[in-house]
């Protein structure tokens, strides 16, 4: 197992620009979700189209039409055998994206980034960048250091628009983000504001959430949340990393065997790695709603999260569609 | 000698991103304007800092205060020496990368054509207008493969309503037809700066260019240039480049002896080189009107022929028939294949913003 912090820029030999997507690797590589890809070999319309660094490039967008979506990911697995995975600790592999370590050009550190940024004298920077260090120095006053943040996405690479992209952060270390969420939930700032209703509602619909939540409870669970709001007008979002230590699972330590799809619900005992991609709640007194498979009876023990639902905190009755796999130490752990 | 076009911007291995500043070049290196450097490179403070690509990186300007630009030009031929390029047979020394530091090159011509692939519905705004500007542009007859775009445009490091719109014509003839067609093609997004605003301009941008000039002569000599305007809110600007068998000197094909600081004035026989870099006027009947304090001397039965300008703001400055006038470096030019001489005053040298010329160099037309 390999540890590498989630939320890292990397681009590729070939171009790509990924995202990396766990904070746990097996050995081959690092698991990622490829953000930006070449035309050159491989294109679809169906995917939005972006001109990055001199080159026309896909979006690969996961919420796209799932059909176009499929063709393009097994065109993907040809023209780029080396960018998927197939895991051994999985009796049948999900879909797993990598950067084989002899592929990697460069590694953007959203840690190193930030230092660079901070040591950009005030006056020469630009209205985004002036927004990102407002932010940050008020994130400070958590008690966090400035060893503990980072910066991502295109702020970190560079190709940012003003008024118009977010400022991503990321924080390092579980305990550090459960504090500076404990800090948000306490603290104000002139600038500093949440999502409203109307503003989940616009991101729900904008990004295709539809197809797997009902709105209302989306929106409920979301605006709880202070992972996401303005500063100065600009959306934050807010992303935890798992320091090497505190993995709530290390790659390769266990085996898991696919069971099928179902869908249940449970009582959560414990959200502690609910922050970080792959995400986790532990929970007890689960209870099939809709049973497609049948399965030993022992209750689910985790709920094991990769993507997009990985924040969800704070949910005493849980409610999910997920692959059910089971474990050598018979604990249901559902991959996305 | 070697082609190479200029405005092309290159990655260097040590982390510095270059602008190519000549499309002429000594074998095994490119002539460059440092663009960008990383923070570590250089410890002189006066250049301000720019971050990009996750780095924090100082960005390399010849106009800072000169006394600070010394220090920092001297810390960086200490510090990287390989990156300057000694001529003895020009006298003269440039910022160089020399072609084993080459690390990327963004090809401009390459970027729009991969830019012209992408779906309008996917572009913003600002990608938009430089399509539809190249769209406009090709209207006089041109292929969008004779376009490029470069800096920013190019590296996706833009600022909307804020970065220029950067394109690379390629060709001079391409040049020139896109320049005549701009003096009379209407376009509802397509803005010139009138006079008012030029002298506004003045008023708020001066440089030791624009100090040359009356706020009447400025306005009169900027009003008929057709490098940079407006595109529905946005600078454009539009840099000629020459083709490998359009170049006007061969690098090695001539010797430079210095003779000292001169201000001449003479008549443009010739303005057709005058809008690529380095670019030149050729000119008749000059006549030197200050020497600037120094008592060197001519050899009578040469001529002064050219005056020839790396500084941007100088290019399309005099056309053919009008009387020129300019302050600059007097060289001698010896050719090595019939030994042919003439003298000919540069402007824009990259020493020359290190000493007294940088105040004193300029390229008038009476007008």
């Amino acid at each position: 197992m390999v540890h590498f912090y989630e939320s890292s820029m990397i681009t590729t030999k070939d171009g790509l620009q990924c995202q990396v997507y766990s904070n746990q690797h097996p050995k081959k590589g690092i698991i990622v979700k490829p953000k930006y890809i070449p035309t050159k070999k491989i294109s679809s319309d169906s995917l939005p189209y972006r001109f990055i660094l001199g080159k026309k490039v896909n979006r690969l967008d996961m919420w796209t039409d799932a059909k176009e979506l499929k063709k393009y990911i097994e065109k993907f697995a040809r023209v780029y055998p080396d960018y998927v995975f197939e895991s051994d600790i999985h009796d049948r592999s999900p879909l797993f994206f990598v950067v084989p370590h002899e592929k990697i050009e460069k590694i953007y550190s959203p840690r190193e980034g930030l230092r660079e940024l901070m040591s950009i004298p005030y006056m020469d920077l630009d209205d985004h960048l002036e927004k990102v260090v407002g932010f940050v120095k008020f994130l400070l006053q958590s008690g966090l250091k400035l060893h503990d943040f980072g910066i991502t996405y295109s702020t970190l690479m560079g190709y940012y628009s003003r008024n118009m992209s977010d400022i991503n952060i990321v924080i390092y270390g579980k305990n550090k983000f459960w504090k500076l969420m404990d800090f948000l939930e306490k603290n104000k700032h002139k600038d500093l504001r949440w999502k409203n209703y109307e503003e989940w509602e616009k991101f729900y619909n904008k990004r295709n959430r539809n197809i797997v939540h009902d709105k209302e409870i989306y929106i409920k669970n979301m605006h709880r949340k202070r992972t996401e709001g303005f500063f100065k007008d600009t959306l934050f979002v807010l992303f935890a990393l798992e320091e090497p230590e505190e993995a709530w699972f290390k790659w390769g330590e266990e085996r898991y065997k696919r069971i099928g799809f179902a869908k249940f619900n449970a009582k959560i005992k414990s959200n502690y790695d609910s922050i970080v991609r792959p995400g986790c709640y532990e929970v007890s007194n689960s209870k099939f709603l809709k049973e497609r498979i049948k399965i030993a009876s022992c209750p689910f023990s985790s709920i094991n999260l990769f993507g997009y639902l990985n924040s969800n905190i704070f949910i005493p009755n849980f409610l999910l569609i997920i692959f059910i796999i089971l474990t050598t130490n018979h604990k249901y752990v559902p991959f996305f | 000698m070697a082609h190479f076009y200029e405005s092309t911007l290159i990655d260097t291995k040590d982390g510095f991103q270059c602008k190519s500043y000549s499309n002429e070049h000594p074998k095994g290196f490119i002539i460059v304007k440092p663009k960008y450097l990383p923070r570590k490179a250089l410890k002189a403070r006066g250049l301000k800092y720019r971050f990009l690509f996750g780095k924090c990186l100082i960005r390399f300007n010849l106009f800072a205060k000169k006394e600070k630009l010394i220090s920092i030009v001297e810390e960086f031929k200490k510090n990287y020496p390989e990156y300057i390029y000694e001529d003895k047979n020009k006298e003269n020394w440039y910022f160089v990368v020399p072609k084993n530091k080459i690390k990327e090159i963004h090809d401009p011509k390459k970027g729009l054509q991969e830019l012209l692939k992408v779906p309008k519905k996917d572009l913003d705004d600002y990608l938009k207008k430089v399509v539809e500007l190249i769209e406009f542009l090709c209207k006089c007859g041109i292929k969008t493969i004779d376009l490029g775009i470069t800096h920013s445009t190019l590296l996706g490091n833009y600022t909307p309503g804020k970065s220029d719109i950067d394109l690379i014509i390629y060709g001079k003839d391409n040049g020139w037809k896109i320049l005549n067609y701009l003096k009379d093609a209407g376009h509802p997004d397509l803005h010139w700066k009138t006079e008012e605003e030029w002298a506004e301009y003045y008023q708020t941008h001066k440089t030791s260019e624009s100090s040359h000039f009356t706020e009447e002569e400025y306005i009169k000599h900027m009003k008929r240039k057709k490098y940079e305007g407006m595109f529905r809110g946005n600078v454009f600007t539009l840099f000629t480049v020459e083709n490998p068998e359009e170049t006007w000197f061969k690098w090695e094909d001539e010797t430079v002896k210095r003779v000292g600081l001169a201000t001449i004035n003479g008549i443009v026989t010739e303005d057709y080189n005058s809008h690529v870099r380095p670019g030149f006027y050729e000119i008749t009947g000059a006549k030197i009107l200050d020497k600037h304090g120094k008592n060197w001397e001519l050899d009578n039965s040469i001529k002064i022929e050219k005056i020839v300008t790396y500084s941007i703001p100088f290019i399309q400055q005099a056309f053919k028939d009008e009387k020129i006038s300019a302050c600059g470096l007097l060289e001698l030019v010896t050719s090595k294949k019939d030994q042919k001489k003439y003298y000919r005053l540069v402007v824009g040298y990259f020493d020359a913003y290190l000493n007294e010329r940088r105040e004193k160099e300029f390229i008038k037309a009476e007008i």
